[in-house]
């Protein structure tokens, strides 16, 4: 009996279509089959007569064979365990008793171009067998025979088919193995404790501030037509920075001092401390126009992968310019931005509206 | 060396088996699983169509196969909202295109001609939801296991499966096959909401015909729901930074020609373009484009955009992790040429892994994948393997291009037939196109065909066994062809490869 799906063991018997003696033809139903699931007609595969039934209608539990071992190829009626019995007209006994050919060394037909190229250059069959195949499954391609006949170059056919067998396959060279999340974490707490190692400097904050010198350079100008003593801008500017540095606003992390403490203990802290002397010193350098804005990343940039930061805007060029605005700028921590602009502002005030005072100080 | 294998595989589970001491679990929470009993053969993840095929083939070689699927249907991206669901679409927009346009100077003229898009879209439901019942009754009936849920690893043997229904389970299997394929590569900056920025998810099921759409990436994909939309009466425009359109592994003449007879339907062109940002906050869908080489930045505009730049590998809530196993840069699971992972009892075939993203690449390698399994070898020949777009006329290759073999070095010879000079084509009014033949130039063995034409993508099937032979272009010449067929042009380019055209 047919196996109808491969986890199918046995089967039963509907009814039989066929009587014994018939005649039947490709395609015909020879039976029905019964299994747990459904009721499936049996075809005949082949052109036949039905022999004997061996077991009748409603037989049950019969053990299944594989599809192609029932039906299709019937071994010889004298075996025993066989379900059903249908002789093919012709085929299985003749062939057994021919006797076996010689069996060629290759079992396919030649390819037409390789037939062709055999027989007009009157090869002979037998030497066929001698030429190197270097087709797909050993296969006699038309290169070899041009090969052979030195036709082309001999090691052609050869060089060709390294290259068809290096294509056959997934190319699993290079592959670069992306961090899997475990290794990324380990390497930035690896960072981490680096940095708990080395503690990295404080988050820096740049302030800066346009001022312009041309009112101190009037008041230059006024002494030393005056009272003839030419006096330089540093004098003017650290002069100013000293005004500047008085009263500035406390930096944002202001830890009490010592002193202050013991005031507070003592309860002397009536007028809480808002302000303390600074000691900054500007750095500044004739105006710069701010650089365009940077070019904002596309597809592609984020597509390639993190680019090379581009440079931050120029720095100013350093020295004084008596023209135009000067940059003067302060580079502090983080926590002590606002004091450093509010320096600053006391800077511009002094420079371009004060500067007269600077002097009589 | 067996022994050496049991061992250790013994070792590894035995890594996984709980200690010694007595597990207290009240009974209430300890849940029992229908599946837990029995250890399968094989756990698939995913029912794709890697997945499922894995799974129907697995069933025939007598394996107990359980085929996990999170979607609902089988099937896949191919299946669900992938090629089936587009060819639909294309077959018949083109007959709606062909009716409108091109029935009057063949002889019938139609009377008014109206274009009734929501049955377009049913009939295309139709087709798939056919399909995929198809499939999940092809697994039934080689007794395979289907668990729709999501599965994700638990160890090296057993996967738990979020289920669609709710509740959870796990299956254990003594093979695992990884099987989860790919999903759209998104547009940084745009994000897809599949009704006016769409993926090729949205661009088969849109409810009106879009005025204007604009579609970013000119690959198959792209220009495939380009086709549809244009036919259907859509101004759309496809931006593709490449030079060429139709990806780069489309030879470089036959792009150049898809893209002259693309331009002829209506189809606007923009290579060498990037797109550097898009804006979906108006009404009007906006994306600043520019010269790829840096030119005159622009501005486009779509009532519809559509984001087909390409497919990423999905591995999703897979659970990889969990079992140590690696992806590369590109997130693909990383493989052996047996399609094993590192761990040896888990493999990975399709989408999610390396070579081509093709349904048909997919399916050869389930198969393969299965016969490792089960009798220790297996092959699909990655040379081999054919493409096709379904464009009007179809573009199909197999093997390698023209610019290919010029940049590898390698020596080749070309012959070419139009189907203008071919009858069938003539009489079918339909002549655009050639077929494109490469041979070595002295062997004269085939190295690569690529077809523009009707029927490109069936006509293809005989260069890829002509390929997978070894055959020479002799060969396909010497073999006979029926008259008057489109086939014919196929043998008259072989024949133009190794000797001459007798039609041309």
């Amino acid at each position: 009996m047919p196996a109808l799906s491969p986890t199918m063991t046995e089967g039963n018997i509907a009814t039989w279509r066929v009587k014994e003696g018939d005649k039947f033809s490709a395609g015909d139903v020879l039976l029905e089959i019964e299994t747990d699931k459904a009721t499936m007609d049996v075809e005949a595969q082949d052109d036949g007569i039905m022999v004997k039934i061996m077991q009748t209608d409603g037989a049950k539990g019969v053990p299944s064979k594989p599809a192609e071992s029932a039906p299709s190829a019937p071994p010889p009626p004298t075996t025993a365990d066989q379900s059903n019995v249908a002789v093919p007209e012709s085929a299985p006994q003749k062939s057994s008793s021919k006797s076996v050919p010689k069996v060629p060394s290759r079992q396919y037909p030649l390819y037409p171009s390789v037939a062709h190229l055999l027989k007009i250059n009157g090869v002979d069959a037998d030497v066929v067998k001698d030429i190197i195949p270097t087709g797909p499954g050993g296969r006699l391609l038309k290169g070899d025979v041009l090969a052979y006949l030195g036709k082309i170059n001999a090691q052609t056919p050869a060089t060709v088919s390294e290259r068809f067998e290096k294509q056959s396959h997934l190319d699993l060279s290079n592959i670069k193995v992306a961090k899997s999340t475990e290794a990324i974490k380990a390497t930035t707490e690896k960072a981490q404790s680096k940095k708990l190692d080395t503690p990295a400097p404080p988050p820096v904050a740049v302030v800066t501030a346009p001022i312009s010198l041309s009112a101190v350079i009037e008041v230059q100008k006024k002494v030393h037509q005056t009272i003839g003593v030419f006096l330089p801008l540093s004098t003017f500017i650290a002069r100013a920075t000293e005004i500047a540095n008085q009263k500035l606003p406390l930096p944002a992390n202001y830890q009490p001092t010592a002193d202050e403490l013991f005031d507070q203990v003592l309860g002397l802290d009536k007028v809480k401390r808002k302000e303390s002397r600074g000691s900054y010193t500007p750095t500044f350098g004739s105006f710069v126009a701010p650089q365009r804005a940077q070019r904002k990343a596309d597809i592609l940039d984020i597509l390639a992968g993190p680019s090379k930061p581009v440079a931050a805007s120029k720095p100013a060029t350093p020295g004084l310019t008596t023209s135009g605005p000067n940059v003067f700028s302060l580079q502090v921590p983080k926590s002590e931005e606002k004091r450093a602009q509010a320096f600053l502002s006391k800077m511009k005030l002094v420079l371009e509206q004060e500067a007269d005072k600077l002097v009589r100080a | 060396m067996l022994s050496q294998r049991l061992i250790g595989r013994a070792a590894v589970r035995s890594a996984f088996k709980p200690s010694g001491l007595p597990v207290v679990v009240s009974p209430r929470l300890r849940r029992t699983y229908a599946t837990e009993s029995e250890e399968k053969d094989l756990v698939i993840i995913g029912g794709g169509v890697a997945g499922y095929v894995a799974a129907i083939k697995a069933g025939q070689e007598g394996l107990k196969v359980a085929c996990i699927e999170k979607r609902g249907t089988l099937g896949g991206t191919c299946l669900n909202v992938g090629c089936i669901p587009s060819k639909s679409l294309l077959n018949n927009s083109h007959l709606y295109h062909q009716i409108l346009h091109d029935s009057k100077h063949r002889g019938i003229e139609v009377g008014d001609v109206k274009l009734n898009l929501a049955q377009l879209m049913k009939a295309k439901d139709q087709s798939v939801s056919g399909l995929t019942k198809g499939v999940e009754f092809l697994l039934k009936k080689n007794g395979v296991e289907y668990i729709k849920g999501a599965g994700s690893f638990a160890d090296e043997h057993t996967v738990n499966v979020k289920l669609n229904d709710g509740g959870e389970t796990s299956v254990k299997g003594k093979n695992i096959l990884i099987a989860t394929g790919s999903e759209v590569t998104p547009f940084p900056g745009l994000e897809i909401d599949e009704k006016r920025v769409i993926s090729s998810t949205g661009a088969i099921a849109l409810e009106k015909v879009p005025e204007k759409m604009l579609v970013i990436g000119g690959g198959i994909i792209g220009l495939e729901m380009a086709s549809v939309w244009s036919r259907l009466g859509a101004q759309v425009t496809v931006i593709e930074f490449l030079d060429q359109i139709g990806g780069p592994g489309m030879d470089l003449e036959v792009a150049k020609s898809i893209q002259k007879i693309l331009k002829k339907q209506g189809i606007n062109f923009k290579t060498g373009t990037k797109v550097v940002s898009g804006d979906k906050s108006g009404e009007i869908v906006k994306l600043e484009v520019d010269s790829a080489k840096g030119g005159k930045p622009e501005t486009l505009e779509g009532d519809v955009v559509l984001v087909a730049i390409g497919r990423r590998p999905y591995t999703e809530g897979l659970g990889l992790e969990n079992i140590g196993l690696e992806k590369d840069e590109r997130g693909r699971v990383i493989i052996d040429s047996e399609y094993r992972t590192k761990i040896p009892h888990i493999r990975c075939v399709g989408d999610v892994t390396f070579g081509p993203m093709l349904a048909h690449k997919a399916e050869e390698e389930a198969v393969a994948a299965i016969e490792y399994i089960k009798k220790g070898y297996g092959h699909v020949n990655y040379g081999c393997i054919p493409s096709v777009m379904y464009t009007f006329p179809e573009v199909a290759w197999v093997g390698q291009s023209e610019q290919e073999l010029k940049k590898a070095g390698v020596p080749y010879k070309i012959g070419t037939f139009p189907f203008s000079a071919n009858s069938r084509a003539k009489t079918n009014l339909d002549t655009e196109g050639m077929v494109k033949m490469i041979a070595d130039p002295e062997t004269d063995r085939l190295l690569g065909v690529h077809i523009i034409g009707p029927n490109a993508g069936e006509m293809i099937a005989e260069g890829t066994l002509a390929l997978e032979y070894g055959a020479s272009s002799e060969d396909i010449a010497r073999t006979c062809h029926a008259h008057p067929t489109l086939a014919e042009a196929f043998k008259e380019a072989a024949m133009a490869t190794y000797s001459k055209a007798i039609h041309f």
